[in-house]
């Protein structure tokens, strides 16, 4: 589970930081899209090793929780966190929630874009005279429905909680952990939640309020 | 102090496999200065006195250190006070007309043997399986040929602390054993002795934790808050750097 | 109007130490034991019960050598025995400090300490091994406090001019049950020992006049369960909650040793009883335990009661000249710091006239504000920090701000089933380890050794003494359908049947607390004849009540905490008539036993070496007839017997 997570997060951050190319308007935006997928085999490597990895943290992810479901076929009637130091979160608790809504996500964000309209549908710019798919146009389209919004800044919040549990998490289960550090890279963990939620979020409310469709 | 009225909402269950339930039983007079347990043998006069079965519940030394006595108190396993384990929590932490709720702690691990008596059976042998450096009687050589620096040796004592009383598994949302194992797995890992004996010792202990069916950890940390001894969760990271090393032949 | 207290005189009893220089009795003794051979000691079982210091380290070593180990304990795990609470330290004569400790240095402070009322072989011996002791527990991983190089660390401890105390932080007892059950459970996967938790022993099976086996409840189930063995350890530790308040934990009894004195165990001592003088005091009726406070508080903190009876003013209020330092002032060279008995005397004299503090009357103050005013409360803190915080979370009150209030409490008993050089009793193949035997420490324990003491049976006397034992006896094989096992699981199952059918209107609990205030006011820390008269005539009334008057519910077919204690209960009732008997007997006052009658004319205890320098060994003749004095002299051939002062 940790270095699967971890993976993702660092695409995640990665994402993130391609999307501000957003900002920069249609043409820089487009031309990096079409610079990625002209990689060929280097991307598709790349999106192998986040499918499995993808797929190595759903199983194990599911299977621990009916595990640990089945660990304790009693429940209680009361139970609750005794605070500090306690890590027991919101977040810490609702991973496999925020974790299946997240993939989820993954799904339609993909349907929505990847394999989105491309060319064939119109979706073109000409760039140094080739023509390149419009995925800028696109964006800025879809960020104008309102429902789309309202559920991407919906998953992206539970993206925040789930990497602020799972950011420290992988570390701690690699065995990384430290008297000193350790504290460190918890509160990390929630810098680098909130920072990929805040981030990400940015994206579509500034595209529906500021951006012309 | 003024005495105190409670009511106890006590889980009665006549043995493992029988349903469980809870009785609700009113307590006058309860003086502030009576320990949790003190408290129950109370109520435990009161019903004798009436005819009935008194509740059961481990306990032995009664000074936190035996690890015997149990009990999830209003939804926290040894009640809401810090580093305290239920023998050591007094009725001053209460007041007058509060709703308690005792419940027994839950673990598949640990079935319920009657009320609020569970089984930790499961601790012995996990324990059994390498909980220990193997050195017969009378081959030690002399204590202070083996020197080892006081930061390790104060950081495995930190470990060798746990009393083996199971709140951590009691609490953790997963009712994984995680930091019973880490804490005694730790200590061998931090002094020269467990060297040895280091990556078989964690392979066999953590199989056996694996059998007794205790969930897995996902690093709620709730253990820790919950431990009387306050055992560090950095045991349980130590425990899986340990294992992965050792399950890779690594170690 | 009391009756008469009587016994019977019988022979004198054989403790068959060696003899010769006594730096080499030990290893003479050894050389002398036979030893088994190792294909033989596979087909031989021991059974041992208990898992504290001694139980716990005696089966570990047992399974080691060979033998098929069946360790049985009352608790859930082997893990919580109460040697698991002893928090001071454990001594042993290493003179890692080059304080010119030596084994004879160990071996005289703690005969004198026991005020000679111990054999010079035995703590002898003691001394010898106990430095094996920490070699051993070293090895095992046990977490001894060190010093910046890597070394070992030692203390101070009461009443000793070394430091030879090895500890864990306040938690030595603890580090070294782990380590001792750790080596059990290693025994236990190599498939050599076998444990059974949950278990109470209430018989000793004896063949042939052998102890061949046990008989226990299951307490999760009820069930009667025999197990048939070559030899019994037993090692179930003191019988202090005879007093129903006393320091030891809630499972801690006297039925083992007590159903193996009916079967012929003699009962040595049974009146030297050990108590503490800083434990904190009781708050109610209700308290079911006491909690000890180290005594090395004593170091710093001054001891005082309000020179005004039944002065109710708060302690900060009570000004300096109005406060009696009762410690100082008796005993001015010693002052705080004189022994646990003394100290304890002293406490329990100034409450009985009056001056007791706190709701109840029954404490005195220990006040740290003069040593915080000197050496700053960080200091007091670094010290005692987790003392104050445990004093804090029990009474609620912060010892920096206000003094603690203490009270003597029991602790540790001396007396025990009479054993032999190879701590074995009366009964052949029955062994007595750790607490539960009469013990090396006379008529006093010193701080610190009663862990070595455990571990020394356990470790490193136990696994010679029992192969000589089966070498000579070769028993032969029984199984527990041998009639002797059926006749006591009939017996059992009718006496369990019993306490559950008497129906009165006392709990068991009520008539616990009242035969504990009892044997405190009257077989506690000061006696005299006639109330050594008064007590045996009311433990009779007691125990007549007892069995016409009790209430157990439940049934006895699953866990019944309170049908347990019923039973130990009863037990105890038969015990306390013994420690009467034995109390009143000895005319004297020596160490933990003080008869008001004899002491100087300071008030300390005056020894009679001439009439009781022996071993009172008690044979039960049955529940009405008096038992049966047998004596083992003392010899001191190397430590002169003194008289102790503190002025």
């Amino acid at each position: 589970m940790a270095v699967t997570g971890l993976i993702w997060v660092i695409f995640v951050m990665v994402h993130l930081v391609e999307n501000l190319l957003l900002f920069a308007g249609p043409e820089p935006y487009n031309r990096y899209a079409h610079f990625l997928v002209s990689l060929g085999p280097l991307l598709w490597l790349a999106e192998l090793i986040l499918l499995v990895a993808l797929v190595a943290h759903v199983t194990a992810a599911i299977s621990l929780v009916l595990e640990n479901r089945a660990a304790r076929p009693q429940r209680y009637v009361k139970l609750r966190s005794k605070g500090e130091p306690s890590k027991r979160t919101f977040a810490s608790m609702s991973m496999i929630f925020t974790g299946l809504t997240l993939l989820l996500f993954l799904i339609i964000h993909l349907k929505t874009f990847k394999y989105g309209p491309g060319i064939e549908q119109g979706y073109v710019q000409v760039i140094d005279g080739k023509q390149v798919r419009d995925l800028h146009r696109l964006v800025t389209e879809t960020f104008h429905n309102p429902i789309y919004v309202i559920w991407y800044v919906f998953a992206l919040v539970f993206l925040g909680f789930h990497v602020r549990h799972g950011f420290w998490s992988a570390f701690q289960s690699w065995g990384a952990a430290h008297p000193r550090y350790t504290p460190i890279l918890y509160s990390l963990g929630a810098l680098v939640g909130v920072a990929l939620a805040v981030g990400f979020i940015f994206i579509p409310i500034w595209f529906y309020f500021f951006v012309g469709g | 102090m003024s005495l105190m009225t409670l009511h106890l909402k006590v889980w009665r269950q006549a043995g493992p496999d029988q349903p469980g339930r809870f009785e609700t039983y009113t307590l006058n007079n309860v003086n502030p200065h009576m320990s949790f347990l003190e408290m129950l043998d109370v109520l435990n006069e009161q019903l004798i006195k009436e005819g009935k079965e008194p509740v059961e519940y481990d306990n032995d030394c009664r000074e936190g250190i035996c690890g015997m006595c149990s009990l999830v108190i209003n939804g926290i396993p040894h009640g809401q006070l810090p580093r305290t384990a239920t023998c050591q929590l007094h009725m001053r932490h209460f007041n007058d007309g509060d709703t308690i709720t005792i419940e027994p702690f839950r673990a598949r691990a640990f079935p319920v043997v009657k009320d609020l008596v569970v089984d930790r059976s499961a601790f012995d042998r996990i324990i059994a399986r390498g909980g220990y450096i193997s050195v017969n009687t009378g081959s030690a050589p002399d204590a202070n040929t083996i020197p080892v620096a006081k930061e390790k040796a104060d950081a495995a004592m930190d470990a060798a602390e746990c009393i083996g009383c199971g709140a951590c598994v009691a609490a953790c949302p997963n009712a994984s054993a995680a930091l019973f194992v880490g804490a005694k797995i730790s200590q061998y890992i931090l002094l020269p002795q467990g060297q040895p004996e280091r990556p078989r010792r964690v392979l066999r202990m953590v199989a056996q934790m694996d059998e007794e069916k205790f969930g897995a950890c996902s690093n709620h940390g709730e253990c820790e808050a919950v431990c009387p001894k306050g055992i560090s969760i950095i045991n349980i990271a130590r425990m899986r750097k340990d294992y992965r090393k050792a399950a890779l032949g690594l170690l | 109007m009391a009756t008469d207290i009587t016994w019977k005189e019988g022979k004198p009893v054989d403790g068959k130490t060696p003899d010769g220089p006594i730096e080499t009795r030990w290893q003479r003794h050894k050389d002398k034991l036979k030893v088994v051979s190792p294909a033989n000691k596979r087909k031989f079982t021991i059974i041992v019960v208990g898992t504290g210091l001694a139980g716990a380290s005696a089966a570990a070593s047992l399974a080691e050598l060979g033998y098929n180990v069946l360790s049985f304990c009352i608790q859930d795990s082997p893990r919580r025995a109460h040697s698991i609470a002893a928090q001071g330290g454990i001594n042993a004569a290493k003179n890692y400090q080059n304080d010119n400790d030596s084994v004879w240095r160990l071996f005289y402070d703690t005969i004198k300490g026991g005020d000679f009322r111990a054999r010079e072989s035995n703590v002898y011996r003691l001394a010898q091994v106990s430095a094996n002791i920490i070699d051993q527990c070293v090895a095992q991983g046990v977490p001894f406090a060190r010093e910046y190089g890597g070394l070992l660390a030692n203390r101070s401890f009461g009443g000793v001019l070394v430091s030879r105390t090895f500890y864990a932080r306040g938690q030595t007892g603890q580090q070294l049950l782990l380590g001792a059950y750790g080596a059990l459970m290693r025994q236990v996967d190599l498939g050599k020992a076998k444990i059974f938790p949950r278990r109470e022993m209430l018989d000793l099976v004896v063949i042939d006049g052998k102890a061949r086996g046990i008989v226990v409840r299951n307490l999760v189930n009820g069930n009667i369960e025999s197990y048939a063995a070559d030899a019994v350890v037993l090692c179930t530790g003191g019988y202090g909650n005879i007093y129903y308040l006393s320091t030891n934990a809630m499972n801690s009894n006297a039925t083992a040793v007590w159903r193996c004195h009916k079967r012929g165990a003699y009962f040595g001592n049974p009146c030297f009883v050990q108590i503490h003088p800083t434990c904190i005091p009781v708050s109610g009726d209700y308290q079911s335990k006491l909690t000890l406070m180290s005594e090395s508080l004593r170091n710093d903190g001054r001891v005082w009661v309000p020179k005004k009876k039944g002065d109710k003013r708060p302690p900060t209020e009570i000004p300096e000249e109005e406060r009696d330092y009762y410690l100082e002032r008796m005993y001015p060279t010693y002052g705080n710091l004189v022994p646990r008995d003394v100290a304890s005397r002293a406490a329990k004299r100034m409450c009985d006239e009056g001056y007791g503090v706190g709701e109840t009357g029954r404490a005195v103050y220990l006040d740290f504000s003069d040593a915080i005013r000197r050496l700053g409360e960080d200091y007091i803190r670094d010290k005692y920090g987790n003392l104050f915080e445990m004093y804090e979370k029990i009474t609620g009150e912060n010892p920096y701000k206000v003094p603690m209030r203490i009270y003597p409490a029991v602790h540790y008993v001396m007396g025990g089933l009479w054993v032999d050089y190879n701590l074995m009793s009366t009964i052949p193949g029955l062994f007595v380890l750790g607490e539960a035997n009469f013990s090396d420490h006379g008529a006093n324990r010193l701080g610190a050794s009663a862990l070595m003491q455990g571990l020394a049976d356990g470790y490193f006397i136990i696994p010679y003494t029992m192969g000589d034992y089966l070498a000579n006896t070769l028993p032969e094989k029984v199984d527990t359908d041998h009639p002797a096992f059926k006749d006591s699981e009939k017996e059992i199952q009718a006496y369990v049947d019993r306490l559950l059918s008497v129906n009165g209107k006392r709990t068991v609990r009520e008539i616990h607390r009242e035969l504990g205030l009892l044997m405190w006011d009257k077989v506690g820390m000061a006696r005299n004849a006639q109330g050594l008269k008064e007590a045996l005539e009311k433990i009779r009334q007691l125990r007549e009540e007892f069995w016409t008057n009790v209430r157990v519910t439940g049934s006895s077919n699953t866990l019944n905490k309170y049908l347990e204690f019923a039973g130990r209960v009863a037990d105890y009732l038969e015990l306390a008539e013994l420690m009467a008997i034995d109390a009143y007997h000895r005319e004297e006052s020596c160490g933990g036993h003080f008869r008001e009658e004899y002491q100087t004319p300071e008030g300390e205890a005056q020894r009679n070496d001439e009439k009781f320098s022996y071993v009172a060994a008690w044979e039960y003749q049955g529940p009405q007839d008096p038992p049966v004095l047998h004596k083992e002299p003392l010899k001191f051939e190397y430590v002169k017997p003194t008289q102790r002062s503190y002025k």
